[in-house]
């Protein structure tokens, strides 16, 4: 026991170690209060979607006059969706600072409304955010190099070893005891504040000790990097310089490298060119008989085809009618441009089991619900929110029923999943 | 001056004769290549990509039948923006920005499909450009080679000897600072080639190209001394190198996202809800042109038939509901970019800060430089959305004052059958419109957004200069 003792007061006496340990638990805390402000703010800004939604449904309302026609309703209502952050999302803000968490939808084309971004400034999000995963993935690994390049070989280049070596306690035992010591105290740097911040955040205990495991995992995979490096007795400086470099080509180059590979062998037809076509598709309505649009309508949804015919005038029906099979016109093509995204988010987590910062970054924005797959759970949900409001106003439309001031509240309202 | 000469030649040689050095400068000189010429080619596919679809959107936009003038301001216009001749150096905020825009009636439209929101996590890891290489990874092998050069000499105590056959201590400095610049050299030369290529191009300038160079090299050279410094102030190589490469971590990785984060904390931007719903609120305040009520649009009437001298919509030559389409959108527009600036204010001002934590890290002036000069920052993107957002707002009130030219009112208010036909315009009307042609900033205004960047480069690196200096004049006392 007091062995242990005498190493952490070894520990504690360098002043460089101390002062690293303190500049570690700052930016510790530094990141997780970067990641809360941001969430919170991206709280607050849902918390703001019901009094502008009032305001502006209010005005429809009132523009909607006398008039009992659905149609109107359902081109002028926008309906906004809104993707929550997870309680974990404050540790890795991933693709929320680029991706949009509000969206605002109406009953007509939702390809043409469903990419639209919102408001970021770019130069910002190039940056990156400096959130918790990032101080993990990236910053912890230098912590552990400077304080593990030199567990051996500062013994040996003291000359101390030779006396250790006939000290009776074997070496090994006592490298151990020196990396167990110098291994608890990072983690002790980091994750009290996280389980802190996370119990604050409402994280279920089951994902914080997952998220600690984790971190437990990748810390000692560094430490067993340091150790590794430690095992060829070379001098201080060329075990700092081996793992840095190491450092260097698995969380900076080879990601890099590889991204340009994913981005080449996984195709995805640009997203750009779906919603050319379906604006094309949509347009070319108004140049051929309505009947034709109709029957293709009735074709995919016979539950509607015992409309009344239509007249001469204009009739929402058949607006909304070649709206919708403008996007089914695409539907392919779309469903294939989200596959090819997931696919290649798909790639790049694979490539985390071999490069563990990228794993690192994949497996915590998995977890905090803010990687590509939640952003596209997210559109999943705004798609079948958008097929129920347009059904909510074909009820109306195909059977002329009249549409007043009282049915605006009975649309049907956006539930966002929980996760 | 020989001695100089001396201590570099030899410096090269051992560098020479250690296998980890040669290492690394063959490999940082080649990822240079491969990141110049993946990024080359990247680029000339998202050139050609671009121009086919901007082709191909054309044409789908002159072969619109006769129609109602009104349909095609809802059918709309993709516009697309080429990448600036130097993109390919420094991706800058390409990938996160998109480069198409829909344009419509009623409606300005954000840029969107950025590859970021097409890619992976990846993205986020850096882009494999000449620019990230020599921004953050050149550094970072230059203190491998470098961190040893004095503090090795010194653990040895091979200065002393060095120093008693004569030799200046400042030009034993000068010597190994002018070793390490040679390695610099050599890992800006293959990045530096590609910039050539493209600056030979058409449209792209080399007075801007050359300043680019020379901010790496200012950068690079930055670096160099500092490393040299701190190689002359530690006392032992370990120590040297374990504080350049914290250096290194905070100005490199560190110090960018606090810079983000203050900034985002200082100005939060309004998000787009905020923004919609504001405008349509003041949209409603101005007046409702279908409300035969509406003060603004009874005033507005009225002129217009003043201006005619006739009493009736119906006895104007023009059609009113064309008119009145021109008045929405001249309303519509200028919120659109009252709006539009005041989201570009908030966002400069954020930039604005980030330049701030420039005096922390010359990777940031560095950046905004490199950025700016690539046209691929955030004033490039703005001006395409500026330039996109006047493109739409005159193709729409063409077809608006169309619509009031060309339409006939009664025929634009009736409902019988045979209207729909009527009210249609000659397609050659919309082949008439003028096509998009992104216009980027002039040289020379670059030139003047490259210069605050450019100085503060310049000020670190006279800092550096100073801090080595007081390192060769300390080293020289303790001696």
């Amino acid at each position: 026991m007091t062995l242990w003792r005498y190493e952490w007061t070894l520990l504690l006496r360098a002043r460089v170690a101390v002062a690293g340990l303190a500049l570690l638990a700052v930016l510790t805390c530094a990141s997780l209060v970067s990641g809360v402000q941001r969430m919170d703010s991206q709280r607050a800004a849902i918390e703001r979607i019901p009094a502008l939604q009032q305001t502006d449904l209010a005005a429809v309302i009132d523009g909607h006059g006398d008039s009992t026609d659905a149609g109107h309703a359902a081109y002028y209502t926008f309906h906004p969706t809104w993707n929550a952050p997870a309680p974990l999302a404050f540790a890795a803000v991933g693709m929320r600072d680029v991706a949009p968490y509000i969206l605002r939808v109406r009953a007509l084309g939702l390809e043409a409304q469903i990419h639209d971004g919102d408001t970021f400034n770019p130069e910002l999000a190039l940056a990156g955010r400096f959130d918790f995963a990032f101080l993990l993935t990236f910053l912890l690994p230098v912590f552990v190099i400077v304080l593990f390049h030199d567990l051996r070989s500062t013994e040996a280049e003291s000359g101390r070893e030779r006396m250790l070596r006939a000290l009776p306690h074997p070496l090994p035992r006592i490298y151990a005891r020196r990396a167990v010591v110098r291994g608890v105290a990072l983690l002790a740097c980091v994750v009290p504040l996280f389980v802190g911040f996370a119990l604050h955040q409402g994280v279920s205990a089951g994902l914080i000790a997952a998220v600690v495991g984790l971190t437990i995992a990748y810390t000692v995979f560094w430490i067993a990097l340091a150790l590794l490096v430690a095992r060829r007795s070379w001098s201080s400086s060329t075990n700092a310089a081996a793992l840095i470099t190491v450092w260097a080509t698995i969380a900076l180059v080879l990601p890099a490298l590889s991204h340009v590979a994913i981005e080449r062998t996984i195709r995805v037809d640009q997203g750009a060119e779906i919603a050319r076509a379906q604006r094309e598709a949509v347009n070319h309505a108004w140049d051929i008989p309505r009947e034709i649009t109709m029957q293709r309508f009735y074709a995919h949804y016979p539950e509607w085809q015992d409309s009344p015919p239509l007249g001469d005038g204009f009739h929402y029906k058949w607006y909304l009618a070649f709206h919708q099979n403008g996007d089914d016109s695409v539907a392919d093509r779309a469903a294939a441009y989200r596959d090819g995204i997931e696919r290649r988010s798909d790639a790049a987590a694979r490539l985390g089991w071999a490069l563990p910062p990228v794993g690192m970054q994949a497996v915590l924005t998995r977890w905090a619900g803010t990687d590509m797959r939640a952003h596209l759970a997210y559109q999943d949900r705004i798609r079948a929110y958008h097929g129920r409001l347009r059904h909510f106003y074909y009820g109306y439309l195909f059977r002329d029923v009249p549409f007043t001031a009282d049915d605006y509240p009975r649309a049907p309202d956006f539930a966002p999943d929980h996760r | 001056m020989s001695v100089v000469v001396a201590v570099m030649r030899n410096e090269l040689r051992a560098m020479a004769r250690t296998r980890t050095a040669v290492a690394g400068i063959v490999l940082l000189a080649m990822l240079a290549t491969v990141a110049t010429v993946v990024s080359l080619h990247h680029m000339a596919d998202a050139a050609d990509y671009r121009e086919r679809q901007q082709a191909a959107a054309q044409a789908d936009f002159d072969a619109q039948p006769d129609r109602h003038p009104h349909r095609v301001v809802h059918y709309g216009h993709f516009v697309y923006r080429l990448p600036s001749a130097l993109a390919a150096f420094d991706a800058g905020v390409d990938p996160f920005t998109g480069s198409s825009m829909f344009l419509e009636g009623h409606r300005q439209n954000t840029a969107n499909f950025g590859d970021v929101m097409q890619g992976s996590v990846l993205t986020r890891f850096g882009q494999l450009t000449p620019a990230f290489v020599l921004q953050i990874l050149a550094p970072l092998v230059l203190i491998f080679l470098g961190h040893g050069v004095l503090a090795q000499e010194r653990e040895r105590g091979t200065l002393r000897q060095l120093m008693l056959q004569g030799a200046r201590l400042r030009d034993i400095v000068a010597g190994k600072l002018a070793a390490l610049s040679v390695a610099a050299t050599i890992f800006m030369l293959p990045a530096f080639a590609g910039l050539a290529i493209m600056a030979a191009r058409p449209g792209a300038s080399v007075t801007v190209a050359v300043v680019l160079m020379l901010a790496y090299a200012a950068y690079l050279g930055i670096w160099c001394v500092l490393i040299i410094a701190l190689s002359t102030l530690a006392g032992r190589r370990r120590d040297a190198l374990l504080g350049l490469v914290g250096i290194w971590a905070v100005m490199a990785l560190l110090v960018p996202r606090l810079a983000t984060d203050a900034a985002y904390a200082a100005f939060p931007l309004p998000d787009r809800l905020q923004t919609d719903v504001g405008i349509a609120a003041d949209l409603r305040a101005i007046g409702d042109s279908h409300d035969p009520d509406d003060p603004y649009f009874a005033d507005f009437r009225r002129g217009v038939l003043e201006r005619y001298g006739v009493d009736r919509i119906e006895d104007l030559p023009v059609n009113y509901r064309g008119l009145v389409a021109v008045e929405g959108e001249r309303l519509t527009s200028g919120l659109f970019d009252t709006y539009a600036a005041r989201s570009a204010a908030i966002q400069d001002r954020q930039n604005t800060r980030v330049a701030l934590f420039g005096a922390l890290s010359p990777a940031i002036p560095l950046r905004q430089l490199s950025m700016a000069a690539a046209a691929t920052d955030l004033s490039a993107h703005l001006r395409f959305l500026a330039q996109a957002e006047a493109h739409r707002y005159a193709m729409v009130q063409q077809l608006n004052q169309l619509q009031a030219d060309a339409v006939d009112y009664a025929d634009d208010t009736a409902r019988d059958a045979d209207a729909d036909r009527r009210k249609r315009v000659d397609s050659a009307h919309w082949q008439a419109i003028p096509e998009f042609a992104f216009v980027p900033e002039p040289a020379g205004r670059l030139l003047q957004t490259m210069l605050p960047a450019a100085a503060v480069l310049l000020g670190w690196l006279l800092v550096a200069a100073l801090l080595l200096a007081l390192a060769t004049r300390r080293l020289g006392a303790a001696r």
